[in-house]
């Protein structure tokens, strides 16, 4: 069952069970009463002590929290870490030389400024500098992180970046797949990093990302068909 | 202008490469201006222009001060051009000597009030010693690239929709009429300059930009925010429908050869000569629609003949 | 409205030039060799600048550093005395020249190689200590002239002139009197090719004109280029000569 909840309304749960809460929930210490405090859709799930409430809510503006894989720009290079920003006009964070697979003292890599690193969130602590890592830390193996070379990123909402990571059944991606092969990187801070054999295809996926964010999802299907149709027609004018 | 916006290198080499391969991000061809929107407010000489996801609203007011001594015969006309975080993150507040920013008023200044397209010798009411003072106040209120040419769209419509009170000049004394009592009149506008703004890309290295003859600098209308941050030059073409070239700012930027930039030039008269059809339509449109009642309230009636 | 003849019938100008013909255009290099570490003094006509061009320096500001090549500035300085009538203020600031300033750094951005000076600040100061007419143009032959004798890195000349557009009739390199009778074109040319770095138009001029005053624009720039090259050249030979004495 999916509510719309408001800041400040009360959550539908049982009261005698013990609740977990997630983003979005807040416990007031005075009265203990659970309040709502972002507005979006309470989504309530069984865990094997009780229940756990949140809310999903949307917004643009990314904090950085423990575990999530997020793209950021490389935008400066000091003595043993990078500058990363993960969003326009929010303090960067810091990527350590040493995050790296393999790295060691002597074995640096070689990012430059300008550069796209996909990596996961290591440590957020709201006072403090956030840092982000692009090895698997719990193994000590490449994770797959790392520079994404080439392609073209779009910026998203941030609940629309969550729907295309985590919903499996989300009809976005398996659409683009197919009309083209593509490279994708999602990264929950609300940027989509895509990147096909050819411009123009790079380019048809670019403006379907960005499109279909504003639409239904049934309507997704006529702009990707829309947006690929354009593309290969002005191709075929210019042979003409 | 925009300080903070940190742009990929993948990003500036994919709409570079885009570009020579002649795309532009948003689907538009080169010589492509946006869809102008023209609204007006409720009252006289307050206009919205919305151009993609760039929006400027002027609001124009007058009062009647002292003219300058040096000019009794010319009424005062101030455009004010402040930028403040409204339009973006990436606009610092009361900080108005950003190059842009400088840039940007400088132009609109020099296109509406440098070429006398506002006739302030009629705002004269009595020589030296009292005058109509006309006030544009411009506001960015959202930004996505260009905002010289909404703006002057935005000026010379508001200016061409105000009207100031009526008023009697009986010796010394002055009466102003409430514009509920007497018909407003309309301010004197002797031409309509258009801004056309290009941008320029350079798809080769510098070295073949000054040395070589291959001239295949890219150069784009009418840019948005992401292709005027990475843009390489600009051009910002002034004319009005008279084919007169009122300002052209060229300052600095990549070498273009001349003969491109002419040919810029006569693009931006064909897009100048619709802009204005296009405000003038507007003009009419809304003027219809504020006198729905003449019909009624006049004495003429159709006869039959 | 104005009483002088700003082009006789028989093709002559107020200081007796044809339309065609510059103005006076005498130039040296090195003048102030303590003060800088490139310098030029110019006349064209009765424009009078100096050039001051201090660098590649270490910035003052540690937060202008670019490490990717140099940072250029400019700073104009209209002196109180440059024009007939002492001004008051003192032009800092104002927008006119901010704009001139700004327009200056972004011609010569392009046309100096300062990704071989990167983390450093290449400070250009203008005095200008008479003014008449066509200023821009005499600011951008004095910049250059000074960027050649700092010895910074750069592609081509680039060289300045400004055309006044009469009736029907062109007019190459335009005085005070001139430019406040009729609108002006300021061009930025590089080198010998026809690539303008700068263009400003401030005065309505009919769009079928623009290109026949392009054109002398570009054919003056042209020469000023040359004038300017057989100035520095003649200051080379009599530096070798003088290195061969001894």
């Amino acid at each position: 069952m999916s509510t719309i909840i408001l800041p400040g309304d009360d959550i539908h749960v049982f009261e005698d069970r013990q609740i977990s809460l997630g983003p979005g929930m807040y416990c007031n210490p005075a009265t203990e009463e659970i309040e709502a405090v972002n507005a979006g859709v309470e989504v309530i799930s069984e865990t094997k002590k009780g229940q756990a409430v949140y809310v999903d809510y949307d917004c643009k503006r990314y904090v950085p929290s423990v575990g999530d894989l997020v793209i950021g720009i490389i935008v400066g290079q000091y003595s043993d870490n990078y500058k990363v920003s993960l969003s326009n006009f929010s303090s960067s964070v810091s990527l350590s030389y040493m995050a790296f697979p393999n790295a060691t003292k002597k074995n640096k890599p070689t990012l430059k400024v300008g550069d796209l690193v996909y990596a996961r969130v290591r440590f957020a602590e709201k006072e403090l500098e956030s840092e982000i890592e692009c090895v698997d830390s719990t193994t000590g193996q490449d994770g797959g992180f790392g520079l994404l070379d080439g392609g073209m990123l779009a910026e998203i909402k941030l609940a629309y970046a969550r729907s295309l990571m985590f919903d499996e059944k989300f009809p976005l991606l398996p659409l683009l797949a197919k009309f083209v092969q593509f490279e994708v990187a999602i990264g929950i801070n609300g940027i989509i990093w895509i990147k096909c054999e050819e411009v123009k295809h790079t380019l048809a996926c670019y403006r379907s990302i960005l499109e279909c964010q504003k639409v239904p999802t049934s309507s997704y299907k006529a702009i990707v068909k829309e947006n690929f149709g354009k593309i290969v027609n002005t191709v075929e004018d210019d042979n003409q | 202008m925009a300080k903070d916006i940190q742009i990929s290198a993948s990003e500036s080499k994919f709409i570079l490469e885009a570009l020579r391969q002649n795309y532009r991000l948003d689907g538009r061809s080169f010589d492509q201006f946006r869809n102008v929107d023209i609204s007006f407010g409720k009252e006289y000489g307050d206009v919205t222009v919305v151009m993609g996801g760039t929006k400027v609203q002027c609001r124009i007011s007058s009062s009647i001060t002292h003219p300058y001594e040096d000019r009794p015969f010319e009424g005062l006309f101030l455009i004010s051009t402040e930028s403040s975080p409204m339009a973006g993150p990436q606009f610092e507040n009361g900080n108005n000597t950003g190059d842009e920013e400088v840039l940007c008023a400088r132009i609109i200044e020099k296109a509406v009030r440098r070429s006398g397209a506002l006739d302030i010798e009629g705002l004269c009411i009595v020589a030296g010693s009292k005058c109509w003072a006309i006030r544009a106040d411009v506001h960015f209120l959202d930004c996505d690239g260009g905002f010289i040419d909404a703006s002057c769209i935005a000026v010379m419509t508001a200016l061409l929709h105000y009207k100031k009170p009526d008023i009697t000049v009986l010796g010394d004394r002055i009466t102003v009429h409430p514009v509920d009592e007497r018909e407003p009149v309309s301010l004197g506008i002797l031409h309509i300059p258009i801004c056309v703004t290009f941008s320029f890309f350079n798809p080769q290295d510098t070295e073949e930009n000054i040395k070589g003859d291959s001239n295949a600098e890219i150069a784009i209308i009418d840019a948005t925010l992401r292709e005027e941050l990475l843009r390489d030059g600009t051009l910002t073409v002034t004319l009005n429908k008279n084919r007169e070239v009122v300002q052209v700012s060229k300052a600095g930027g990549l070498p273009m050869d001349a003969l491109s930039l002419m040919e810029n030039c006569h693009k931006a008269y064909t897009i100048a000569e619709k802009t204005t059809d296009q405000i003038l339509e507007e003009l009419k449109k809304d003027e219809k629609k504020r006198n729905k009642y003449a019909e009624i309230l006049s004495s003429e009636n159709n006869r039959e003949s | 409205m104005s009483r002088l003849e700003i082009y006789s019938p028989e093709g002559l100008r107020l200081d007796g030039r044809r339309w065609n013909e510059l103005r006076r255009f005498e130039c040296s290099i090195n003048t102030h060799a303590h003060a800088a570490d490139g310098s030029s003094y110019l006349e064209q006509g009765n424009n009078k600048i100096i050039t001051l061009v201090k660098g590649p320096q270490e910035p003052s500001n540690k937060s202008q550093v670019d490490t990717a090549k140099a940072l250029l500035r400019v700073t104009v300085n209209l002196t109180k005395f440059s024009k007939s009538e002492r001004s008051k203020s003192s032009h800092k600031n104002e927008r006119r020249v901010l704009e001139m300033q700004t327009a200056l750094v972004r011609t010569f951005n392009r046309n100096l190689m300062l990704h071989i000076y990167p983390r450093t600040l290449i400070d250009i100061e203008i005095h200008v200590l008479q003014q008449d007419g066509g200023i821009m143009g005499s600011l951008i032959n004095g910049i250059t002239l000074a960027l050649i004798d700092a010895g910074i890195a750069m592609y081509d000349y680039i060289s300045g002139v400004s055309v006044g557009l009469y009736d029907e009739t062109p007019l190459l390199d335009t005085n005070t009197l001139e430019e406040n009778a009729m609108s002006t074109v300021t061009l930025g040319v590089v080198g010998k090719s026809e690539k303008l770095s700068l263009l400003l138009v401030e005065d309505k001029i009919p769009l079928d004109r623009l290109e026949s005053v392009l054109a002398i624009g570009i054919a003056g720039s042209h020469r000023i280029r040359d004038l300017m090259d057989k100035e520095l050249r003649r200051r080379a030979e009599k530096r070798v000569a003088s290195a061969l004495a001894r």
